[in-house]
């Protein structure tokens, strides 16, 4: 069906431009306003959701005319689905699905961006999409861990590409298999057999890679038997939680993102945070945790004839209002001498950190700007540290506020609840 | 292909900037589906200056917006997105306005002046339109309406002649609109863009009022259901429906006169429905309930005190009036997560979005200026109207019902009446159009002013003639004829 089952969707769009920028009440100047930062970089109408589905939807009336600048518009949209969220506010329309249909349908046409060609043939051949020096379960050596290929384990942890290969974000995983083994939690990793959850893929616009690397990874996860995955990655856990569910590879897999474990352990007395961080921290929502999180709905029916764009049965519409806001939120306050304070901009309306859809390879410099933008949020609140619960994000925001010579400090959650155990 | 030879798109570009102009085709639907010469996105005064001179040089039509609702754009023009130029120039607390460029949003300034106490007209069209924007909204009855906020102004002429009316003509000051120095209200005033503006304005100070509410509103949960957590201090909103329009009319006049009211806003129940709800069908469902709930014509209004005897003085002039005119409260509007709902909805939001296209995607509507108890009366004709496209199911069902309220807590204020459809639905399109031409022409023939009347040669005659007066004057100042009109102009 592809582009052509939103034709009614996209046709709802009535250019009101409330996707460009957060819900209205929640619009507390003209400092931090803007959802999109696709239409805050570029400018142009047709880079905000609404001037993107009013071009597939010409489009698919008209023909397909790509030409360069299209493209720059297809590929330069981190799919953060923050424009779904302000549209869904007022109107019952699908936002971002069209938006992401219309990159399938680029790149089925030969119509892709070479980065991004790169990155799936890296896929394709390595079975990552980052350059891998080194084995995959390498940051997992000396550490003990439970083979879950071997050994039945409740949880699976599974680290990410990003988190597995890059040096510096190694230490997420570390960190992470630590605190559960000091939670007395009976966890196992895959280790080198573990694999790319897709989602990646997803987002550049690659679903058939996408849905041949979740077959290939459910069955290995299946075979486990573990019932619960978790991971500290938002792409992955978006992956596992949301994409999986939509193509029914998940069936009853429980997904846990490493914040909702904690949070639970923390509930449970299983993890007792005691030692003081002293920090001054506000909090990012990676898209993929937060309005993206959002379980999915298997929803079929058909459009009623007459006079309104309603359902039999009605159409729920992933509003971002069912995200994971809270654990992540529970965890931090939790820690001794964390002085917290939220952004403008969070939750459902979170900014981007400018590293999803692909842009952190296709186009570097927007994604950094991106980044820069939220760090300046985050300077505006006063927070001596930004903390996120996404390697992709602490590596964007690392890079920004590394070109800004900002002092501003980068945490993923699981180093700060290392620090106050 | 391309409209504009390479050497004049070069001209354009060489103004904004190459990562500033576009004319690829692909790009063009996100802007009306329309061909244009070129898109292009001026950053400052100076540069639409720029570009209107090229406009004239090579005699190209151009029309300018802001986040561009809606409008009528013929083939081949520039257009001139203002999505660069969204700076707040100054807030001037004292003197109570705020100049702004043509791309700060409503709900931009709107949060800015609350923190200083101020507030401003958000137009009908929502706090998502530019603050520059001319028009009537929610909160008129202390804010005003339309060309009555608008103080001074930067006007690019057609021409490309920077002009800067009021007393910013003969000084640096923002605060008067008509001198010293030109007025040219005449103008100028049904110029704010996405209206006619013969040319552009890049700058205009708007009046700012006394906001005696918090200085932001305490709003949680999460979208699409935001609702306050408690509500403001000294601040209440409610529903009051009526056994007649009579007496409905009868309680909006004496309110008025009082001077009691923050917003009155002649909502009916359909329209109260839509902006609680979260999605169409609990709109339908609301609606229904609503409808039992009320006795008749209603309105929607909200009292704010600056102080707890304030409050509580007009608090208690509101019930006798109401209880005087056999008003009743809706019980649902009583509950505090619904008053929280419609407080922030129509201070902060004010756009209809719930209530116009979230049914179906499309609304034709009449908004018509005067004395309400007449226009209200010409309201119930074109409600009635409206049953028979009901009863077929081509428009939704709002109970045949229409709005309004009134401006400067006076008499004269705006009514309005739509109806909703899917635009996808050729035959309920066609019976809306039909319908808005009888009722619009009914309202012209009454001598009510109707902002969807027709061409000028067809109303001028009526209006002193005012189209000969006004074409000459788009004349003298657009020699070339580079601008584009579309829209109501008187
Ligand atoms: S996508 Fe939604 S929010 Fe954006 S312009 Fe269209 S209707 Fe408005
Ligand atoms: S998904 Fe994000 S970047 Fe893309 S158009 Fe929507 S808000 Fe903008």
């Amino acid at each position: 069906m592809g582009l052509e089952q939103y034709q009614g969707d996209m046709n709802m769009c009535c250019r009101c431009s409330c996707c460009k920028f957060i819900p209205m009440q929640k619009v507390m100047g003209p400092q931090f306003s803007y959802a999109c930062p696709s239409i805050a970089k570029y400018n142009f109408h047709a880079y905000s959701g609404g001037g993107r589905l009013n071009i597939a939807s010409a489009m698919l009336k008209n023909g397909f005319n790509y030409t360069d600048k299209l493209l720059h518009v297809v590929y330069n949209c981190q799919l953060c689905g923050a424009c779904q969220v302000s549209c869904n506010y007022a109107m019952d329309m699908e936002v971002l699905e069209p938006i992401t249909e219309f990159r399938f349908k680029c790149v089925e046409d030969g119509k892709t961006s070479p980065a991004l060609d790169k990155a799936v043939a890296r896929l394709r051949k390595t079975g990552s999409m980052l350059e891998a020096s080194g084995r995959r379960g390498d940051w997992a050596k000396d550490l003990n861990l439970k083979d879950a290929t071997k050994e039945k384990v409740d949880i699976l942890y599974h680290a990410g590409c990003l988190s597995s290969y890059d040096k510096d974000a190694q230490k997420l995983a570390k960190t992470t298999a630590q605190v559960l083994q000091k939670a007395g939690v009976n966890f196992g990793i895959l280790g080198d057999a573990e694999m790319c959850c897709g989602s990646r893929a997803y987002q550049m616009g690659y679903r058939d890679d996408f849905l041949k690397q979740a077959e290939k990874y459910m069955a290995l996860i299946r075979k486990t038997g573990a019932r619960t995955l978790v991971t500290g990655c938002a792409d992955g856990y978006h992956a596992f939680k949301v994409l999986y569910d939509k193509f029914n590879f998940k069936k009853d897999l429980e997904v846990l993102h490493t914040s909702e474990l904690f949070a639970r352990l923390i509930k449970e007395g299983k993890l007792k945070p005691r030692r003081k961080v002293n920090l001054a921290v506000t909090y990012h929502d990676p898209c993929r945790l937060g309005r993206l999180g959002e379980p999915y709905i298997h929803w079929q029916g058909k459009k009623i004839p007459g006079d309104k764009f309603v359902f039999d049965p009605p159409k729920p519409y992933r509003r971002g209002t069912n995200g994971v806001y809270y654990p992540p939120r529970d965890v931090i306050k939790s820690l001794p001498g964390i002085k917290f304070t939220e952004m403008t901009r969070i939750m459902e309306y979170s900014w981007c950190c400018g590293a999803g859809g692909g842009v952190n390879e296709s186009n570097p410099e927007f994604s950094i700007w991106a980044a820069k933008e939220r760090v300046r949020e985050a300077i505006a609140t006063g927070a001596e540290a930004i903390v996120s619960t996404c390697p992709w994000c602490e590596q964007n925001f690392s890079t920004a506020i590394k070109e800004m010579n900002s002092s501003l400090k980068v945490y993923d959650i699981v180093e700060l609840v290392a620090r106050a155990i | 292909m391309a409209i504009l030879s390479r050497d004049v798109y070069k001209e354009f570009e060489d103004v904004v900037g190459p990562e500033n102009i576009t004319d690829d085709p692909a790009l063009m639907p996100s802007y009306f589906n329309t061909e244009h010469a070129a898109i292009v996105l001026p950053g400052s005064t100076k540069e639409v200056q720029a570009l209107v001179k090229l406009c004239n040089k090579h005699k190209l039509r151009f029309r300018a917006i802001c986040t561009g609702w809606t409008g009528m754009f013929p083939r081949g023009i520039v257009l001139f997105d203002l999505r660069r130029m969204n700076r707040i120039i100054e807030i001037n607390e004292k003197n109570m306005y705020a100049v702004v460029e043509p791309y700060v949003i409503s709900a931009e300034l709107q949060a800015e002046c609350m923190k200083r106490g101020l507030n401003f007209c958000i137009k009908g069209a929502g706090s998502n339109c530019t603050a520059l924007l001319r028009g009537h909204g929610h909160m008129d009855q202390t804010t005003s309406g339309d060309d009555r906020n608008h103080l001074a102004i930067e006007w690019v002429t057609p021409e490309g002649e920077i002009v800067r009316t009021g007393s910013l003509g003969s000084s640096d000051e923002w605060f008067c609109g008509d001198g010293p120095g030109p007025s040219l209200r005449a103008i100028l005033t049904s110029a704010v863009p996405p209206g006619v503006t013969p040319g552009v304005f890049t700058k205009a100070a708007i009046k700012l009022y006394h906001w005696p509410g918090p200085t932001k509103f305490p709003v949680v949960g999460h979208s699409p259901r935001y609702t306050l957590s408690h509500i403001p201090p000294n601040m209440m909103a409610r529903y009051y429906s009526f056994p007649s329009v009579e007496k409905m009319w009868q309680a909006e006049i004496r309110i008025g006169e009082a001077e009691i009211a923050y917003e009155l806003m002649g909502f009916n129940a359909a329209m109260v429905a839509a902006n609680i709800t979260t999605c169409n069908e609990e709109d339908e469902a609301m609606f229904k309930r609503l409808s039992r709930e009320v006795q008749g014509p209603g309105f929607f209004i909200i009292i704010a005190g600056n102080s707890a005897d304030d409050f509580a003085y007009k608090k208690k002039v509101l019930e006798n009036i109401v209880a005087e005119a056999g008003g009743k409260s809706l019980k649902t509007v009583e509950d505090p997560e619904i008053e929280g709902i419609l407080l922030c909805q129509c201070i902060r939001i004010s756009a209809s979005i719930r209530e116009t296209f979230r049914p179906g995607g499309a609304f034709n509507s009449i908004p018509i200026m005067g004395q309400r108890d007449l226009t209200i009366k010409w309201a119930i004709g074109a409600g009635e109207a409206k049953k028979p496209l009901i009863e077929k199911g081509l428009i939704v069902d709002d109970g045949g019902a229409f709005f309004g309220w009134g401006v400067e807590h006076g008499h004269l204020g705006k009514t309005e009446i739509f109806c909703k459809y899917d635009p996808s639905n050729t035959e309920a399109k066609k019976a809306v159009e039909q319908w808005q031409k009888e009722q619009t022409a009914r309202a012209f023939k009454e001598r009510y002013f109707a902002l969807t009347m027709g061409d000028q040669t067809e109303i001028g005659p009526a209006l002193s003639n005012y189209h000969i007066w006004w074409q000459k004057t788009v004349k003298a100042i657009d020699p070339n004829s580079v601008t584009t009109e579309s829209g109501p102009l008187v």
